[in-house]
C-alpha cells in the first residue's frame, strides 16, 4: 500500500481530535470531581461543626449544672458570707442595720472673760474618743458626717474643722452613725464617767439616739495599695 | 480505503493517550472552547467522510476546513462571551445539524451498498 498525502492528513487530524477530546474529557471530569470533592468536604466540615456544637451544648449544660451545685454548696455559701463580712469591714459596701446616731455640737454657753474658747468646742480627740467607745462596744460600721470610717481612716485637727480620711474636712455639728446593737452602743456611750459625761462637762451638746435602721454609705473612693512596703500576703 | 480507516483509528487512539499523558489540565473557563473545537473537528471529519463517499474529497479543503471550523467555533464562543450572548449555542446547533445530516447521508450510502434496492 502506498502512503498518500491524504493518509498523513487523516492521521494528523485524528491525532489532533484525540488530543483535544482527551484534554476536554480530563478537564471536565476533573472539574466535576473537584466540585464533588469540595461539596463533600464542606458537608463533612458542617457535620463536624454540628457535632462540635452538640458536644459543646452538652458541656454547657453540664457546667451549668455544676455551677448550680457549686452555688448551692455549703462551701460557696460560706465564701459568699465571708465576702460580705469582709466588704462590711473594709467599707466597700453600703450597710444598713440597727444602731445609733450620735449628734455632737459645740457648746453654746457664753464665754466667761479670760476663758479659752477652745475648751468649749469639739476637737478631733473628742471624736476619736467617741469612735473608740463605739468600736469597743462592737460597732460594725461607722461613718462621721457620712464619711465612712475604714481601716486606714485618720482623724486629725484641721483648725476649725477636723480632717478625716486624709483630706475630707468635716465641721461641727457632727453626726456619727454606727451599726451595732443599739442598746450596747447607747449604754457604752452614756455610762457613768464615760465619753458623753466627759463632753457634757465642757457643755458640749451630745445626743445619742437609738435607731432601727441606720444607713452607712460605702467608702466612695477606690482603695489603692501602691507601696505595700515590701510586705506580702501571708497565709 | 482500509489504510485510511486504520490510520484514523490509530491516530485517535494515539491522540487520546497523548492527551491523557500530558500533565496540563485546561482551566475551567476554557473547557467550553475546547468542547466546541472537538465538535467542530468531528463535523469536519464527518464532512470529509461524506466527501470521500461522493468522490469529491480534497486534501486541502479537508485540512483547511478542519482548522477553520475549529477556529471559527472558538472565535464565535469568544465573541459571544464578550457580548454576553451565548453564541456558542449557534456553533453547537450548526455543527450538530451538519453532523446529523452527514451521518444520515453516510448511513444511506452504506445501506444502499449493503442492500441495493
Amino acid at each position: 500500500m502506498k502512503i498518500k498525502a491524504y493518509h498523513l492528513v487523516i492521521l494528523l487530524v485524528s491525532v489532533i481530535l484525540g488530543v483535544m477530546a482527551a484534554m476536554q474529557f480530563k478537564s471536565s471530569s476533573e472539574i466535576i470531581d473537584a466540585n464533588i470533592e469540595r461539596t463533600e468536604k464542606m458537608a463533612e466540615k458542617v457535620e463536624a461543626k454540628k457535632k462540635e456544637i452538640e458536644e459543646l451544648k452538652i458541656k454547657v449544660d453540664e457546667m451549668n449544672l455544676q455551677l448550680q451545685e457549686a452555688a448551692e454548696s455549703p462551701e460557696m455559701y460560706a465564701l459568699n458570707q465571708q465576702l460580705i463580712t469582709y466588704g462590711i469591714l473594709a467599707g466597700t459596701v453600703e450597710v444598713k442595720g440597727p444602731g445609733v446616731k450620735v449628734l455632737l455640737s459645740d457648746s453654746e454657753e457664753p464665754l466667761k472673760p479670760g476663758q479659752d474658747p477652745s475648751f468649749y468646742v469639739l476637737h478631733d480627740v473628742d471624736i476619736l474618743k467617741v469612735l473608740n467607745e463605739l468600736k469597743a462596744a462592737g460597732a460594725e460600721a461607722i461613718a462621721i458626717n457620712d464619711e465612712r470610717v475604714i481601716a486606714t481612716t485618720d482623724i486629725r485637727c484641721g483648725g476649725p474643722v477636723i480632717i478625716v480620711n486624709k483630706n475630707k474636712r468635716l465641721a461641727a455639728p457632727f453626726v456619727i452613725k454606727a451599726i451595732g446593737h443599739p442598746d450596747t452602743l447607747y449604754n457604752s456611750l452614756m455610762m457613768k464617767g464615760g465619753v458623753v459625761e466627759q463632753l457634757k462637762f465642757w457643755n458640749i451638746r451630745v445626743s445619742v439616739q437609738k435607731a432601727d435602721e441606720v444607713i452607712i454609705p460605702s467608702y466612695p473612693r477606690s482603695i489603692k495599695l501602691e507601696a505595700r512596703l515590701g510586705g506580702s500576703i501571708s497565709g | 480505503m482500509w489504510l485510511a480507516i486504520i490510520l484514523s483509528l490509530l491516530g485517535v487512539f494515539f491522540g487520546w493517550v497523548l492527551g491523557m499523558k500530558i500533565p496540563i489540565t485546561l482551566p475551567e473557563e476554557y473547557t467550553l472552547y475546547l468542547g466546541l473545537a472537538v465538535l467542530a473537528a468531528l463535523d469536519s471529519i464527518f464532512g470529509g467522510i461524506r466527501a470521500w463517499i461522493e468522490g469529491i474529497f480534497d486534501n486541502k479543503i479537508f485540512l483547511t476546513g478542519f482548522f477553520s471550523n475549529i477556529l471559527l467555533a472558538a472565535g464565535l464562543t469568544y465573541l459571544g462571551e464578550q457580548l454576553g450572548i451565548a453564541l456558542s449555542i449557534a456553533a453547537v446547533v450548526a455543527f450538530g445539524v451538519r453532523l446529523f445530516h452527514n451521518l444520515a447521508f453516510i448511513r444511506r450510502h452504506i445501506l444502499e451498498k449493503l442492500w441495493p434496492s
